[in-house]
């Protein structure tokens, strides 16, 4: 109907094109695309695109918050169902909640691949309920997100073939917080890990070494805008030896895959945005959250001024970030 | 002696399009297609390799696409070398769409993954970037839907129209 008739007969057909091949372009694209377009161009594009063996990976991602996050949980929720129980990696940005985490994990029967970034709505027994039925999760990605270390030590013990696990946050300086908690959490409970990504985590040369002595199989390391972490002795000799790609806590940041979410206070250009008479703390143990900072008085908001100091990470009440 | 010799020349194949047009080709770079190589490999190939897919034209560019792709004679290819086949290989998908279309049944034909990878990440971008009629438009595609069939699908993802 917009086209006169013939003209599509005057040039190459697209749709001569094997039905592998038009798969495999389809499949470079997000699920929002083919839902919203690719799918609505023609009848076998159509088919094609509503086969199961299209839905396996389902990436959705809003970047620009150009969808309204009920859009997207619809458009997920088509795209989980559409894979028929073969969904096998998905990822997900700035939405969702333990609702949708629970469609996801009763729609798929072999799940290997779960990355929730910047997913703040799910909660810490919606994670653990997705472990417990996913039991041969191999990766895992919670970047952003505000979960206990309670839980991440229940998602190692039901998930015991996890390989990758990434928890990043916003690196900073100041206030200077210890907190081994994640560390050692990991140490403990994930020990088949082959890659390992904590940006911007609060983690010390205690819980590193930790983190080699439990994790022995572990092949990469991203230890970027990790400030308390020294490496200049044997422990980062150590490193260089067991581990094959290492990624420095001063390394730069221009591959980082959220280097949207960086505001470039972890640099040492914050040097002058110290607080003077602003003691340091040293959070070994949970909980290690926002009212735990000495001095700070949540009622006459003393640090008013400085507010900005909060916004690097999303205390929770488990005073886990 | 002799084994410098040897190496120093190169071994050519010929390869003959559907329209006729022979090329001639070292062997080394022809084998960047899993199809040609497994014909020579077998021996089956004779003096001359058929390719009765691809017209002259097309199999000229494929061809093309083989020289840049052959393996270096001397070690790994360098990170500067594969930067500058990058940058070629952006440019030599930057063709009109029925020539893209030509490169990707070659590719699929030929076996090329490199090529099959390049030419599908285009079209897919140019996906991304248009709307449903425009994709239409630009790929020659026939909307075969019926009016009903149309507001049905649309009804059906009404939020991503409203």
């Amino acid at each position: 109907m917009d086209s006169p008739p013939d003209l599509a007969d005057e040039f190459r057909n697209w749709l001569e094109l094997p039905r592998d091949v038009t798969a495999s372009i389809l499949l470079r694209l997000d699920a929002i695309e083919i839902l919203t377009s690719a799918q609505m161009v023609c009848s076998p594009w159509r088919k094609l695109c509503k086969d199961p063996s299209m839905w396996r990976t389902v990436h959705i991602r809003n970047p620009h918050s150009h969808w309204a996050i009920s859009d997207l949980e619809k458009m997920c929720r088509q795209a989980v169902d559409r894979s028929c129980g073969q969904l096998v990696d998905i990822y997900i940005e700035y939405f969702g909640d333990d609702e949708l985490l629970r469609h996801i994990a009763d729609s798929s029967n072999q799940l290997k691949r779960l990355r929730l970034v910047s997913v703040y709505d799910v909660s810490d027994e919606g994670l653990r309920e997705m472990a417990a039925k996913h039991p041969l999760l191999e990766e895992l990605d919670i970047s952003f997100c505000s979960l206990s270390e309670k839980t991440l030590k229940a998602v190692g013990r039901r998930c015991p073939h996890l390989k990758s696990f990434k928890y990043n946050e916003k690196g900073y300086r100041y206030p200077h917080v210890e907190c081994n908690g994640l560390a050692l959490t990991i140490a403990k409970n994930m020990p088949e890990l082959r890659h390992l990504q904590l940006f911007g985590d609060k983690l010390t040369n205690d819980g590193l070494q930790a983190i080699l002595d439990g994790c022995p199989h572990l092949e990469s390391l991203d230890l970027r805008q990790c400030f308390n972490v020294n490496l200049a002795g044997d422990l980062g000799r150590r490193c260089a030896q067991q581990i094959k790609h290492l990624r420095l806590p001063h390394d730069s940041t221009d591959d980082y895959e959220f280097g949207g979410e960086l505001d470039g206070y972890g640099s040492s250009d914050f040097e002058d945005g110290y607080l003077s008479g602003y003691s340091d703390v040293d959070c070994l143990s949970e909980p290690c959250g926002y009212y735990d900072f000495p001095g700070y008085d949540p009622i006459n908001d003393e640090f008013t001024n400085y507010d900005f100091i909060f916004n690097y990470g999303d205390f929770n009440d488990d005073g886990f970030y | 002696m002799s084994s410098t010799l040897c190496c120093s020349f190169a071994k050519n194949v010929t390869l003959r399009s559907s329209d006729g047009q022979t090329f001639e080709v070292e062997e080394a770079a022809a084998q960047v297609s899993q199809t040609i190589k497994r014909m020579i490999e077998d021996g089956c190939t004779g003096s001359v390799i058929p390719v009765p897919n691809l017209t002259g034209p097309v199999l000229a560019l494929v061809i093309e696409y083989f020289k840049k792709h052959s393996p270096p004679s001397d070690g790994c290819p360098t990170a500067l070398l594969e930067m500058e086949i990058k940058d070629w290989d952006a440019k030599f998908v930057a063709v009109d769409n029925d020539t893209l279309l030509d490169l990707t049944l070659a590719a699929h034909y030929l076996e090329i993954q490199g090529l099959l990878d390049l030419t599908c990440h285009r079209v897919a971008d140019i996906l991304n970037d248009n709307s449903v009629e425009k994709i239409r438009e630009i790929f020659h595609i026939k909307n075969d839907f019926t009016p009903e069939e149309e507001a049905e699908e649309r009804s059906k993802i009404q939020w991503a129209f409203e």
